[in-house]
């Protein structure tokens, strides 16, 4: 527990596909680097899950002289990113993604990773963007890390950044594996830790994406911005448990092409009222709300989804289905489980009860093109970031932002580095910032902290799901600050054990999860209309009006809430 | 459901024998722990009857290999395994455990002695 009186070029706070790109540019740029990671490399972060690949317009994989449609431009790109998006994204941070992702699929031609060429791209109004599964992105990328000489911190769960004035000199954190409270310096410090969804429930986001990168960044006098923005997928299974968030019947359907049919408890095929046109192939925000909808009016399932049915097509169709599948075999293994049992119901004619599960963070860390998020010696990029995807997020457009972002944070770190490295260091909040990390430690009676993450899970499952009410919201708002209140101070671990304590690190997570609804909560309740992924049940109109950013700042030890109107700089609003 | 964990503890492996009640109503979602898996057993075993039970549990469907565990003798993914009665669950390799459940499965870590920064910008080689 002391501090060190050297410092890291760069510290990197995540090793997932965005923190692995920028360590590797920071250090060919001349960096010495640290990679600070809440798991181990490799084998945690949200990269390992993703499916989509990297979205590139066909035009930049031409000039990579790989074959792709020609005639999909990077307008086009540019264009079905920010009409997904229902105009909410900030266009700067777009236009720098599809204008700088052709550079970096050519370097990962150069790496060796193995892609194929996507023919159909689920959203996008072409065939757009190239194939790679999340476990040899994620396996190609630490390998390239690990050859450029980055350094690596794992089991290291960052709790605070540590603050020099208003610069950000490092990051406080606990190692899991010892129990130490460690203060790690650099010069320039970057946020790469993800989303913050398994703050829900139902999610199909691995366990650690709790949002720790955000709460920091915030606390550090960074902005959030459009946090109620959260990404639901619809069609996850809710049951039974160890199959509990998996996207199998969304990828066996709509997302496939494949047309099975959405069912509420009447039978009814209720797509119709929302896009009778592209029915249940209508994109992810759309069907998640329509399926929330239907449960939130009390015509879902019993276990509280709906039916998706396969019952209308003939068992060919099921039984093809993995030779064109490039993710299920031919025997129904799929990630790591034998899917067989439920494909057998369905080939006997039964539906499947699906729901929409938590799975992308939309909103998060405010950054300009250069991932600067105004606060000296801080950057940030991928998931953690927000306003990228405005209201929805197309498939492959995750993986095109955290190479093109973990590149422009990777060198703008390396390059602040160097300005900042004669400075003074030390951090003068360091005293609070150990404290508020032992704090659960330290204390023996109280609140089991799991109790209050199960808590929190459920206020978010019940007031930010992809349905919302001003009345559900309001109701979150006092029960949140009631439990900040009187269980947040009251949290203790149960065991003195130092090695991998998990009573304590559920409690530093408690810490991230109140941040992290606290700002979905303010940004929803001042959101007063319907917009892709925030469905307000009590505002069903279709919105014309005047689109803002929500912002959310700390200010005297408070968050507080702004707004910023959308800007339009390459493609206006009709 | 009765669990038998072999625990990697203070430097040796030691038995710990852990019946679980009936799921129904424990907020869990599921009627049966034959629909659960491995690391959702373990979850709750730490919640409610060994605070300090260490497991790693990550993607939760089989892809990150963070919960590799020896189940009924044979090495598994703890997130897909569902569970059954007398099951038995130990390290994945008593050579590499840390504690308890949790093994060595860093594919990047170096030796402690190189994990300390002060390599300036002059001293550093351009990778490759």
């Amino acid at each position: 527990m002391s501090e060190s009186s050297s410092a890291w070029d760069v510290i990197v706070l995540g090793g997932g596909a965005a923190g692995l790109v920028a360590a590797f540019h920071a250090r060919q740029a001349g960096a010495s680097v640290l990679v600070v990671n809440k798991g181990l490399v490799g084998r945690s972060g949200a990269t390992i899950t993703s499916g989509g690949g990297v979205s590139i317009a066909g035009q930049s994989l031409r000039a990579l002289g790989l074959e792709a449609d020609a005639s999909d431009t990077e307008e086009r790109f540019l264009q079905d990113t920010i009409v997904a998006g229902s105009w909410l994204n900030d266009q700067q941070l777009v236009e720098s993604m599809v204008t700088g992702v052709g550079e970096e699929v050519g370097r990962l031609v150069d790496w060796g990773i193995k892609f194929t060429i996507n023919r159909r791209a689920p959203g996008h109004s072409s065939g757009r963007g190239i194939h790679v599964s999340g476990v040899d992105m994620q396996r190609a990328l630490t390998r390239i890390a690990v050859q450029a000489g980055v350094s690596f911190r794992e089991d290291f769960q960052s709790t605070q950044l540590l603050r020099r004035g208003a610069e950000v000199v490092g990051v406080l954190g606990l190692d899991r594996r010892t129990g130490a409270v460690d203060s790690l310096y650099g010069h320039s410090t970057v946020i790469a830790t993800g989303g913050a969804t398994s703050n829900w429930s139902l999610r199909t986001a691995p366990e650690e994406l709790s949002g720790e990168g955000q709460r920091m960044a915030v606390e550090a006098g960074a902005t959030l911005i459009d946090m109620e923005m959260t990404q639901f997928l619809p069609c996850c299974l809710a049951a039974p448990a160890i199959w509990r968030g998996l996207q199998f019947p969304w990828i066996l359907g709509p997302q496939s092409g494949v047309h099975a049919w959405l069912m509420n408890r009447f039978g009814e095929r209720f797509m119709a009222r929302w896009d009778p046109t592209r029915m249940e192939l209508a994109t992810r925000d759309m069907v998640s709300a329509a399926c929330a909808t239907e449960v939130y009016e009390g015509r879902g399932s019993p276990n509280g989804g709906v039916y998706l049915s396969w019952k209308h097509l003939p068992n060919d169709i099921i039984d093809h289905f993995p030779s064109m599948s490039r993710n299920i075999s031919a025997d129904w293994q799929w990630e790591g489980f034998d899917m067989t049992p439920l494909v057998e119901r369905i080939k006997q004619g039964y539906a499947i009860e699906v729901a929409p599960a938590a799975h992308f963070s939309l909103g998060g860390v405010r950054v300009d093109r250069g991932t600067h998020t105004g606060v000296p010696g801080l950057f940030a990029c991928g998931e953690a970031t927000g306003a990228m995807h405005g209201a929805n997020r197309l498939s492959g457009n995750a993986g095109a932002q955290v190479l093109v972002q973990g590149r422009v944070a990777g060198l703008a770190a390396a390059h602040d580095a160097r300005q900042r490295r004669a400075r003074d260091r030390l951090a003068d909040n360091h005293g609070a910032a150990f404290s508020a990390t032992v704090a659960p430690f330290e204390k023996r009676d109280g609140i089991a902290p799991f109790e209050l993450k199960e808590q929190l899970s459920q206020l978010a499952e019940t007031s930010l799901g992809p349905v919302r009410t001003a009345e559900s919201i309001a109701q979150a708002q006092t029960a949140l600050a009631d439990l900040k209140n009187s269980a947040l101070p009251q949290l203790a671990c149960r065991t003195r054990d130092l090695m991998w304590n998990r009573d304590w690190s559920d409690a530093l997570e408690c810490q991230a999860a109140f941040t992290v609804l606290e700002s979905a909560l303010l940004g929803a309740a001042g959101r007063e209309h319907s917009i892709g992924a925030h469905q307000r049940h009590d505002h069903k109109a279709t919105y014309s009006g005047p689109l803002t950013h929500s912002l959310i700042r700390f200010d005297a030890g408070k968050l507080v809430r702004h707004t910023t109107p959308v800007a339009f700089p390459f493609l206006a609003r009709p | 459901m009765l669990m038998h964990l072999t625990l990697f503890r203070d430097g040796e492996l030691r038995p710990l024998d852990i019946q679980l009640p009936p799921p129904a109503g424990l907020g869990l979602g599921i009627d049966s722990w034959e629909g659960a898996s491995v690391s959702t057993a373990l979850q709750y075993a730490q919640r409610v009857f060994e605070p300090n039970l260490g497991y790693s549990l990550s993607c939760r469907r089989g892809l990150c290999k963070l919960c590799a565990m020896r189940i009924d003798g044979e090495v598994k993914l703890a997130c897909t395994v569902p569970l059954h009665d007398g099951i038995r669950i130990e390290p994945a390799k008593p050579k590499l455990a840390l504690h308890d459940t949790v093994v060595e499965l860093s594919l990047v870590r170096e030796k402690p002695k190189r994990i300390k920064p002060g390599r300036t910008l002059e001293q550093t080689a351009q990778p490759q």
